[in-house]
């Protein structure tokens, strides 16, 4: 190996690489400078991690010397119609869906119901006009660059939703964002970045997914900020359905303000590696997240998820539910992890994670952690690891239903208690139906 | 002979549990085994559906002429095979009408039957749910899960609605049901009956033997039947209890 392309397997080189080409005249997007240099000065100071830092320690990163990602600065990449995407797109698609593909707004394939009043819904790049101020001022008020990744997608993010609602403003139907990958002729990383803001008393519900188009090799690297109001409600449903070799990372920083209520759930389905960070933070007393996660680890899947909660004021409660599936040579690591902060009195917090191995070859690190320093609060965590329960097997295999269909059913039944909380009925069965498609996969 | 048990031996983590038992059940004929807990009747019921941790050391098990023994639990249900559970399973998050549905297609497409589409199962399990009195409610959660103990059992006697076995093996359904749920069982379990259709009932109780008149009663204890008759003799049991019986040093 040369020493240019040892640079070029560097996240600095992808900085480097995609800086340079980065288009010059975008059109108004020097309000995104200060980001971007903030990205670009992370990048510069931090390491890419090792299984020195804690965090990343159960994290392997040896896909990054496998292939030379290409940075994708340039869009948008319009060369699809609706009928290419028809595969990915929800049963009862929402009347409000933006699309964005390799990063970029693809307008021809997004969806606008007539404008709701104080909804405002715009693109970073500018694709759905200027982007205003009240979003402008938000980009970047919540991240945190945790590591280098993070950095990287503010140095070089690409396009990504930008939704505001303002106080007391509702919307009745789901937003979607619906990320697409296209495999190019070499492996690209790309850089979506999606700003949700709810002011005070607002309440949406947004569907967010990340999709393979193929059975290409690149590397999602998004960052979500989501900042809630007093007194609003966001229901927040995501999903990762990349494509068999991928990789994918998202980086969700929430923050809360009193009395708010944000329900997560994620169904972690695809990717060869898949990573969320998913940092919690009450900023407001009287708030509830409930924060619940299917991870599916089948045959040469890695499947990873690390979770902060930050209780730093009092009286707000929070549940969380991560359950794992595993099995031939799938691999699990959830890290959780709750902070009670000195003055959060009656916390309220129970986190659990449930493993089912479907193969002993498979392998699950699981790491839940309570970090308490106030004296009056209530927490609570559990951490199981089993393998399917042969008196249900027999069961069902005795009412006919052949063994390897008795598995599904019971691995769906694993997973149902998460995916009921997804409030949109076309996306739960979505999930449903792609679970038992990639359980058969790797069976 | 529709079902035809020869001298079978059968051990359970090398305890053996059936020790040479016989018995022969003839189509359209019902037969009650009753016995001494511990006895082994649950582990016969079990043996004969297919499950798993049971080693048959000897003897001989036929359904209609073929060895049932090497046969996979779903392979014997799509033969007609139906065990109503003395302990039904609760399977969280797997939806009852699911599960049914599934149940149902899977055998029909094992037997080369067409498959029911959603419309036709769901006109079939409204039929098969009036007949046993249960709440519809009961379809829309997952199986069994939270049940109360009644409920399960009625969910049981759906299911061998919903089925039709060939042979049907009730382990002990009667137990824990009230007088009402009682008679819908019996109600379930009369309205399968036909010439070429077969039950064991295994029961503690001559109290349901008053509902489901059965062609033949016998007494497994010690891993044997040691004692078979008509229905008078699970009269004599009631009455005397099976410390009178022959042979009953090993019974618990
Ligand atoms: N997995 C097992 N391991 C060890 N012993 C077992 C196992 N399963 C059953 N046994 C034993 O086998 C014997 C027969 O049990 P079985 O459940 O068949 O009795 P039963 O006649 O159905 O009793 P009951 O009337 O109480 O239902 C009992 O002594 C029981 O403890
Ligand atoms: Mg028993």
């Amino acid at each position: 190996m040369n020493s240019d392309t040892q640079t070029q397997h560097d996240l600095q080189g992808i900085l480097h690489l995609g800086q340079k080409r980065m288009a010059t005249g975008m059109p108004d997007t020097d309000w995104q400078s200060v980001t971007r240099q903030r990205g670009t000065a992370g990048v510069a100071a931090m390491a890419r991690p090792d299984r020195k830092q804690e965090a990343w320690r159960y994290t392997p990163l040896g896909f990054l010397d496998q292939a030379e990602y290409q940075p994708i600065v340039e869009g948008p990449f319009d060369a699809l119609q609706l009928s290419d995407i028809e595969d990915l797109m929800l049963a009862e698609p929402p009347a409000i869906r933006l699309v964005f593909v390799n990063g970029y707004l693809a307008s021809g394939l997004c969806s606008m119901a007539k404008a709701t009043s104080g909804v405002v819904l715009s693109s970073l790049a500018g694709g759905l006009g200027e982007v205003p101020a009240a979003l402008r001022q938000q980009l970047d008020a919540i991240a945190e660059h945790n590591h280098v990744f993070a950095a990287l997608n503010s140095a070089l993010m690409s396009d990504g939703a930008l939704i505001h609602l303002a106080a007391g403003a509702r919307l009745d139907g789901p937003i979607e964002i619906l990320h697409v990958s296209v495999g190019l002729e070499q492996p690209g990383i790309c850089h979506p970045r999606h700003l949700i803001v709810l002011e005070d008393g607002a309440r949406a519900e947004v569907i967010e997914r990340y999709c393979g188009l193929g059975d290409g090799t690149y590397f999602t690297n998004a960052l979500i900020e989501v900042s809630l109001g007093s007194d609003s409600e966001l229901l927040h449903q995501r999903m990762q359905e990349e494509s068999v070799h991928a990789q994918h990372l998202s980086d969700l920083q929430v923050r809360l303000g009193a009395r708010s209520r944000y329900q997560l759930t994620l169904a972690a389905l695809g990717g060869a590696w898949s990573r969320n960070d998913v940092r919690v933070t009450f900023g407001g007393e009287g708030a509830t997240a409930q924060l619940d996660g299917l991870m599916l680890a089948g045959d040469r899947q890695f499947n990873d998820v690390h979770l902060v909660v930050r209780h730093e004021v009092p009286n707000c409660t929070s549940r969380e539910t991560f359950k794992g599936i595993l099995d031939g040579s799938g691999r699990v690591v959830f890290d959780g992890h709750i902070v009670v902060s000195r003055d959060a009195q009656k916390t309220d917090a129970v986190l659990s994670n449930r493993n089912l191995m479907l193969a002993r070859s498979a392998e699950v690190d699981t790491k839940p952690q309570l970090e308490i320093y106030a004296d009056d609060v209530k927490c609570s965590h559990g951490t199981t690891v089993g393998e399917l329960d042969p008196d249900m097997l027999f069961y069902l295999r005795s009412r006919g239903i052949p063994e390897h269909q008795a598995k599904q059913l019971l691995c769906q039944g694993f997973a149902q208690e998460v995916f009921d909380g997804m409030a949109n009925p076309a996306l739960r069965a979505r999930a449903g139906k792609l679970l038992a498609a990639r359980l058969l996969e790797s069976a | 002979m529709m079902l035809s048990i020869k001298n079978l031996k059968a051990e359970v983590e090398g305890k053996e549990i059936l020790k040479g038992l016989d018995l022969q059940v003839g189509a359209g004929e019902v037969h009650a085994i009753m016995g001494p807990n511990g006895s082994g009747k649950s582990t016969l019921a079990h043996i004969l559906a297919g499950r798993d941790g049971y080693a048959v050391t000897a003897g001989e098990v036929l359904f209609n002429g073929e060895s049932l023994i090497e046969l996979a639990p779903e392979e014997r249900a799509s033969r007609g095979i139906f065990l109503a559970f003395q302990y039904p399973v609760e399977l969280p998050g797997v939806n009852n009408t699911h599960f049914l549905k599934e149940a149902l297609n899977a055998q029909r497409k094992a037997r080369g039957e067409p498959e029911l589409d959603s419309v036709a199962f769901l006109k079939l399990i409204r039929e098969k749910l009036a007949m046993v009195s249960m709440q519809p409610e009961l379809l829309k959660r997952p199986v069994n899960a939270g049940f109360s103990g009644g409920e399960k059992k009625r969910n049981e006697i759906l299911q061998m609605a919903l089925l039709e076995p060939k042979l049907a093996i009730l382990d002990e359904t009667d137990s824990g049901l009230d007088i009402d749920a009682l008679k819908t069982v019996s109600d379930g379990v009369n309205a399968l009956r036909s010439p070429d259709r077969s039950v064991i009932l295994v029961t503690h109780y001559q109290r349901l033997l008053d509902y489901i008149q059965p062609d033949f009663v016998h007494v497994l204890a010690g891993g044997k039947i040691v004692r078979s008759g008509d229905k008078g003799l699970a009269k004599e049991l009631e009455a005397k209890g099976y410390g009178w019986l022959s042979g009953q040093d090993e019974a618990a």
